[in-house]
C-alpha cells in the first residue's frame, strides 16, 4: 500500500469517527445546546471526508452553510425558546423499542447493500474549472432546479414570516 | 469562456410560470390593498389560474420536453395541471369567506396557496427525480404553514407541526432513494434510467431506492402504513386547506408517482407491483374500516381520502393505458367530489363556529335542502353510487385492473366501496332524518361558496352523466 | 532586491531541500520520504505562521494602546521596554498566571472549548493569505470560500461561550454576537463575489496576480463601494467599535467574555486581534493589490498596506460612538446588503459591456 492511501484510509476512519460520534451525540444527549454542538460536530466530521476525497467545493460549502447557518441558527432558536436551556427532557418515549428495529431493520439493509454491490472505482483525475464548470451547470442544464430553488426558499421565507410575526 | 446558452423553452413551463408570478403580483398587491379589500386578491389568483389553465390547454398535444430533459408538457402532465388548477381555483373560492369569518385574511394566505401551486405542477410536468424532488417540497413547505394558518388555534399548530416533521423525514427517505437509484443508473433522468434499466439488470442498490422512493411517494399521498399524520393533520389545520391539500396533493404526488414508476421503472415492475398492490389493499381496507369509526365529518373525510389513495394505487399496479387514464379520470372526479364535499361542511358552518361533528348535522335539511342535497350528491359520488362522477372513476379504475388480471384487487376494492357505504350514509341520514338539534335559521351561505358548491355539484353529475368527453381527454393524457 | 524579495521563500526551499537529503540517504522508500517531509515542512510553516500570527497580535495590541493614548493626547504604555513596547509581553505574563475562575452552575466542558473554537478558526484562515509572492503556506483553488467558512465557525466559539458561562450578560453577549456575525456575513461575502469576477478566479494568488497593473479598489465604481462594504462589515465581523455591541461594557459587562479570566480570556483576546488582522490581510488582498507594488520587496509591501487598514480600524474604533443593537442590524439588511448586490450586478454589467478587469 502506498504511504499516501494509508494515510487517507487512516483520515477517513478518524472522519467516520468523528461525524459518527458527533451524530450520537446529537441524538442522545438531553442538554439542547450540547446536542447541536454534537451536531456541529459530526457536520464537521462530514466535512472532512469530502476533503478527503478532494471535494473541496463541497467541503467548504459544507462548513459554511451546515455549521455557519443552519447549526448557529438552531443554537438560536434554542436560546431563543425559554425554559429549554435548562430542561433535560427524555430523548426517548415509549416507542423506541420499536423505532429501534425499524432502524436497526434499514442499516442491516443498507449494510448489505453496501457489501454486495459492485462499486465502481472512479478514475482518479483532477478538473481543473470545476467551479466555473459547476457555475456554468446551475444556468444550463440545471438551469429550472435552480430556479424552482429559489422559489421554494421564497416560499419558506414567506412562511416563516407569516409563521413568526406578530 | 464562451456563452453557454441554456435550454430555455418557457412555454413548456407556461403554467407554472403564470401562477408563480400570480403568486408574486399577489404578495406585491398585499402591500398596497387594504385589510377589508383582501378578497380582491383571492379574485386575483383565480384569475392567474385561470390564465394558468388556459395555457395548459393551449399546450396541449404539445408533447415537448425542455429545459435539458427536466420537464415536459405531455398531455398526463397538462391533464393533472388542469386538475390542480381547478382545484385550487375551487379552494379559493371556498377561501375567501372562511379565511374572512376566521378572521386569517391576509393575502399571504393566497400566496402560499398558489406557490403550493407551482410546485405541484412542477412536479407533474417533471421528467427528472431532482425535480420532482424540489416540486414535492415546494408543495409542501407553504402546505404546512397553511395547515397551520389559525395561529390562535394549537389545533391548527399543532396540524402545521406534524405535518412538517413527518413531511421532512419522508423528504429524507425519498431523496435517499433518489441516492440510491442514481448510483445504480448513474442519473436522475427519468428516460435515461428506464433506458440504463433496459440494458442491465438491477442491483440491490437500485431495489432499495426504488422502495425509498415508494416511500416517499406513499408519505405524501397518505398509503397506510405512512398515513399516520393524514387524520390530525386534516382534522387539524383550517377547512379550507385540508380541502385543498385532500385533491391536489394526491394528484400532483400521484402524477409523479405514476411518472416514475411506469415510464421510469418498469423493468422492476414485477417486485414493485406486488408491493404497491398489497399497499393498495391495506390502504383501502384501513382508511375505511377507520373512517366508520369517526364522528367527526373532517376526520371521517380525511380517512376515505386514504381509503381513496388506495384505489387509485390500483390504476398503478395495472400498470396499463387505461390504468393511466383510469387514474386521471379518478383523481378529477375525485377532486370535484372532495372539494363539493367540503364546500357542504363549509358552507353548514356558522360563522367561525364550523359543524364538524356528525351529530350537528342533523335536520339540516330543513332549513338548507340545497346545501344538504350538494353534500348528498358528493357522499354518494365518494361512495361510488351512479350516476356521480365517483363511480364512473371507480368502475374505469377497476375495469382497468381486471383487463390485466388483476381481478381480485378490482374484487377487494368493490367491497372496500360497499362497506364505505355505510359511513358516507351517516351525515346524509342525519340531515334528512333528524330532529334538528338547534337553530339553522341564522346561518347564510356566502355567495362565493355557494357559487363553489354549485360548479363541484356540476361537475360531479356532469362526469357521471357524459363521462365520454373527459374520458376521451384522460385517454390522451399518456405519458410521452 | 532579489534576495530580499524571495527570502522567505528560499529559506523554505533550503530547509525543504535539506530534509529531503537527509531522509533519502536513510533508506526509507521514496513516498515514505516524501510524506514524512511534507509532514514535517507543514508542521514547520504552521509553527512559523503562529508564531507570527503572535507576534502580530502582540503587536497589535501595543499599537492600539499608542494610538488610542494619542487620539486621547496621552502617552501611553512607556514603561516596559522602549516605548512601552514589551508591555504586551508584560500582559500575556500576567494572563498566565493569573487565576482560572469557572462559574459554578456553568456548563464545564462547553466553558472550556469555548475559546479554543473561538481562536482556532482564525489560525486556520492564516494559512491561506499569501503574505508575499510566492509565500502562501497552503493554496487551494477556492481559497476565498475558505476564509469565509473557517470564520463562520468563529461564531460557535462565541455562541459556546455565552452559553457556557451560565450568566445571562454573558448570553445577551453571545447571542448579540450571533445575531451581529451572521447578519455581517452576507454582506462581506457578497462584496467578494464582484471580486471572483473581475479576476475569473477563487484563489488568493490569481487574484493579486490579476491585480499586477490595477488595484481592484480602483475598478470604479464597483472596486470601491465593494472596499468600503467589504470593511465595514469587516469590522462588525469581528466585533470592533462602533460594532462591538456583543461586549459593550457600558450595557453588558463584557458580553460572551464576562465569566473567563486567566488564558481562556487570553485566547479570546488572541482570536479577536488574529480575526482583525486575518479580515485587513483579505481586504488587502481584494482590494489593495495584496503584495504587488514597486521598489520595495512584496511581503513588505503587504504588511504595510494592512497595517494601513489597521491603523484605520483603530482610528475608526477611537472616534467612533458604539451603534444600537436595531440600528445596526437595520444597517446590515438595509443598507449594506442592497448595495451589495447591486453591486455585484454592477460588475456583470461592467464586464459583459465595457470589459473591464
Amino acid at each position: 500500500m502506498l504511504t499516501s492511501q494509508f494515510l487517507t484510509y487512516v483520515a477517513f476512519f478518524v472522519l467516520s469517527a468523528i461525524a459518527l460520534i458527533g451524530a450520537f451525540l446529537a441524538v442522545t444527549l438531553r442538554n439542547l445546546v450540547r446536542a447541536a454542538l454534537g451536531l456541529i460536530l459530526s457536520f464537521m466530521g462530514v466535512a472532512g471526508i469530502y476533503f478527503v476525497l478532494e471535494a473541496e467545493f463541497v467541503a467548504i460549502v459544507q462548513v459554511i452553510i451546515y455549521i455557519g447557518a443552519i447549526s448557529v441558527l438552531i443554537l438560536f432558536a434554542i436560546m431563543l425558546t425559554r425554559g429549554l436551556m435548562t430542561s433535560a427532557a427524555s430523548t426517548q418515549n415509549s416507542q423506541w423499542i420499536g423505532a429501534a428495529f425499524v432502524g436497526m431493520l434499514m442499516f442491516a439493509v443498507l449494510f448489505f447493500v453496501a457489501i454486495t454491490t459492485n462499486w465502481p472505482l472512479a478514475q482518479p483525475h483532477t478538473i481543473s474549472d470545476l467551479i466555473p464548470r459547476l457555475g456554468a451547470d446551475l444556468v444550463t442544464t440545471y438551469l429550472l432546479p435552480f430556479e424552482a430553488v429559489s422559489l421554494l426558499l421564497l416560499a419558506a421565507l414567506i412562511g416563516a414570516i407569516v409563521i413568526a410575526r406578530e | 469562456m464562451p456563452i453557454l446558452v441554456p435550454d430555455i423553452n418557457l412555454r413548456i413551463i407556461a403554467p407554472a410560470l403564470i401562477v408563480t408570478v400570480t403568486a408574486i403580483v399577489v404578495l406585491l398587491g398585499e402591500l398596497v390593498t387594504p385589510a377589508e379589500r383582501k378578497r380582491w386578491l383571492g379574485y386575483l389568483s383565480i384569475a392567474g389560474l385561470v390564465v394558468a389553465a388556459f395555457a395548459a390547454f393551449s399546450l396541449w398535444g404539445a408533447n415537448a420536453s425542455g429545459f435539458s430533459g427536466m420537464v415536459v408538457a405531455d398531455n398526463f402532465g397538462l391533464f393533472l395541471t388542469l386538475t390542480i388548477a381547478l382545484s385550487a381555483a375551487l379552494s379559493i373560492l371556498l377561501s375567501i369567506p372562511f379565511i374572512h369569518a376566521h378572521e386569517i385574511d391576509q393575502g399571504e394566505y393566497y400566496v402560499l396557496l398558489l406557490a403550493s401551486v407551482a410546485g405541484m405542477i412542477v412536479m407533474a410536468t417533471a421528467t427528472d427525480l431532482i425535480v420532482i424532488f424540489l416540486g414535492l417540497e415546494l408543495l409542501s413547505l407553504p402546505l404546512y404553514i397553511l395547515a397551520a394558518f389559525q395561529r390562535e388555534d394549537t389545533r391548527s399548530l399543532e396540524a402545521g407541526i406534524k405535518y412538517f416533521l413527518l413531511g421532512a423525514f419522508s423528504s429524507a427517505f425519498f431523496l435517499y432513494g433518489i441516492a440510491l437509484v442514481f448510483g445504480a443508473t448513474g442519473t436522475t433522468n427519468l428516460a435515461k434510467i428506464a433506458a440504463s434499466l433496459a440494458q442491465s439488470a438491477g442491483s440491490p442498490m437500485l431495489s432499495i431506492g426504488v422502495g425509498l422512493l415508494m416511500v416517499g411517494f406513499a408519505f405524501k399521498v397518505a398509503l397506510v402504513p405512512f398515513h399516520w399524520w393524514t387524520p390530525d393533520v386534516y382534522d387539524g389545520a383550517p377547512t379550507t386547506v385540508t380541502a385543498f391539500m385532500s385533491v391536489a396533493v394526491k394528484a400532483a404526488a400521484f402524477g409523479a408517482f405514476f411518472r416514475t414508476f411506469q415510464f421510469a421503472l418498469p423493468a422492476l415492475a414485477l417486485d414493485w407491483r406486488a408491493v404497491a398492490a398489497v399497499l393498495a389493499v391495506l390502504t383501502m381496507t384501513l382508511g375505511n374500516v377507520a373512517a366508520l369509526l369517526q364522528s367527526n365529518v373532517k376526520r371521517m373525510l380525511a380517512y376515505s381520502s386514504i381509503a381513496h389513495a388506495g384505489y387509485i394505487l390500483i390504476a398503478l399496479v395495472a400498470m396499463s393505458a387505461n390504468g393511466l387514464s383510469s387514474a386521471l379520470f379518478y383523481l378529477l372526479a375525485y377532486t370535484v367530489t372532495n372539494l363539493g364535499a367540503f364546500g357542504a361542511v363549509i358552507a353548514l358552518s356558522d360563522g367561525a363556529r364550523e359543524r364538524l361533528e356528525i351529530k350537528d348535522f342533523a335536520g339540516a335539511a330543513r332549513e338548507h335542502p340545497l346545501v344538504a342535497l350538494a353534500l348528498t350528491i358528493c357522499l354518494l359520488s365518494l361512495a361510488g353510487f351512479p350516476p356521480f362522477a365517483g363511480f364512473v372513476g371507480k368502475f374505469l379504475i377497476f375495469g382497468a385492473a381486471v383487463e390485466t388480471g388483476w381481478a381480485w384487487l378490482a374484487v377487494i376494492g368493490v367491497l372496500n366501496s360497499l362497506v364505505s357505504v355505510y359511513f358516507y350514509l351517516r351525515p346524509v341520514v342525519q340531515m334528512y332524518m333528524s330532529e334538528p338539534a338547534e337553530g339553522w335559521s341564522g346561518i347564510r351561505v356566502a355567495p362565493l361558496v355557494a357559487l363553489a358548491l354549485l360548479i363541484a355539484v356540476i361537475s360531479v353529475i356532469a362526469l357521471g352523466v357524459f363521462p365520454a368527453p373527459a374520458i376521451a381527454l384522460a385517454a390522451g393524457g399518456l405519458i410521452r | 532586491m532579489d534576495i530580499l524579495n524571495n527570502l522567505f521563500t528560499n529559506i523554505y526551499n533550503a530547509i525543504n531541500a535539506f530534509l529531503n537529503g537527509l531522509l533519502g540517504g536513510a533508506g526509507l522508500r521514496p513516498d515514505a520520504a516524501s510524506a514524512i517531509v511534507a509532514a514535517i515542512m507543514g508542521l514547520i510553516v504552521g509553527t512559523v505562521v503562529l508564531l507570527f500570527g503572535v507576534g502580530v497580535v502582540l503587536t497589535l495590541i501595543w499599537l492600539e494602546r499608542k494610538v488610542a493614548a494619542r487620539v486621547q493626547d496621552r502617552v501611553g504604555p512607556n514603561r516596559v521596554g522602549p516605548f512601552g513596547m514589551l508591555q504586551p509581553v508584560a500582559d500575556t505574563i500576567k494572563m498566565f498566571i493569573k487565576e482560572d475562575i469557572v462559574p459554578t452552575n456553568a456548563d464545564g466542558l462547553v466553558h472550556l472549548l469555548a475559546p479554543v473554537i473561538a481562536l482556532a478558526p482564525a489560525v486556520l484562515a492564516f494559512v491561506v493569505v499569501p503574505f508575499g509572492q510566492g509565500m502562501q503556506p497552503a493554496d487551494l483553488n477556492i481559497v476565498v470560500l475558505w476564509v469565509v467558512s473557517v470564520s463562520s465557525i468563529g461564531t460557535v466559539g462565541l455562541f459556546m461561550a455565552g452559553y457556557g458561562s451560565n450568566n445571562k450578560f454573558a448570553l445577551l453577549g453571545g447571542m448579540r454576537a450571533v445575531a451581529q456575525a451572521i447578519s455581517y456575513e452576507i454582506p462581506q461575502v457578497l462584496t467578494i463575489v464582484p471580486i471572483i469576477l473581475l479576476a475569473g478566479s477563487m484563489s488568493l494568488v490569481q487574484i493579486v496576480q490579476k491585480q499586477s497593473t490595477l488595484w481592484y479598489v480602483f475598478v470604479l465604481p464597483v472596486g470601491l463601494i465593494g472596499f468600503v462594504v467589504y470593511y465595514i462589515s469587516a469590522l462588525a465581523e469581528v466585533n470592533r467599535t462602533p460594532f462591538d455591541q456583543p461586549e459593550g461594557e457600558s450595557e453588558i459587562v463584557a458580553g460572551h467574555h464576562t465569566e473567563y479570566s486567566g488564558m481562556k480570556f487570553g485566547l479570546f483576546y488572541l482570536a479577536e486581534y488574529f480575526n482583525f488582522f486575518i479580515v485587513c490581510t483579505i481586504a488587502t488582498t481584494l482590494f489593495l493589490g495584496g503584495w504587488q507594488g514597486p521598489f520595495l520587496p512584496s511581503w513588505l509591501w503587504f504588511l504595510i498596506k494592512t497595517y494601513a487598514l489597521i491603523l484605520l480600524g483603530m482610528w475608526i474604533r477611537m472616534t467612533l460612538p458604539r451603534f444600537r443593537v436595531d440600528q445596526l442590524m437595520k444597517f446590515a439588511w438595509q443598507v449594506l446588503v442592497p448595495i451589495s448586490l447591486i453591486n455585484i450586478v454592477l460588475t456583470g454589467i461592467l464586464l459583459m459591456f465595457f470589459k473591464v478587469g
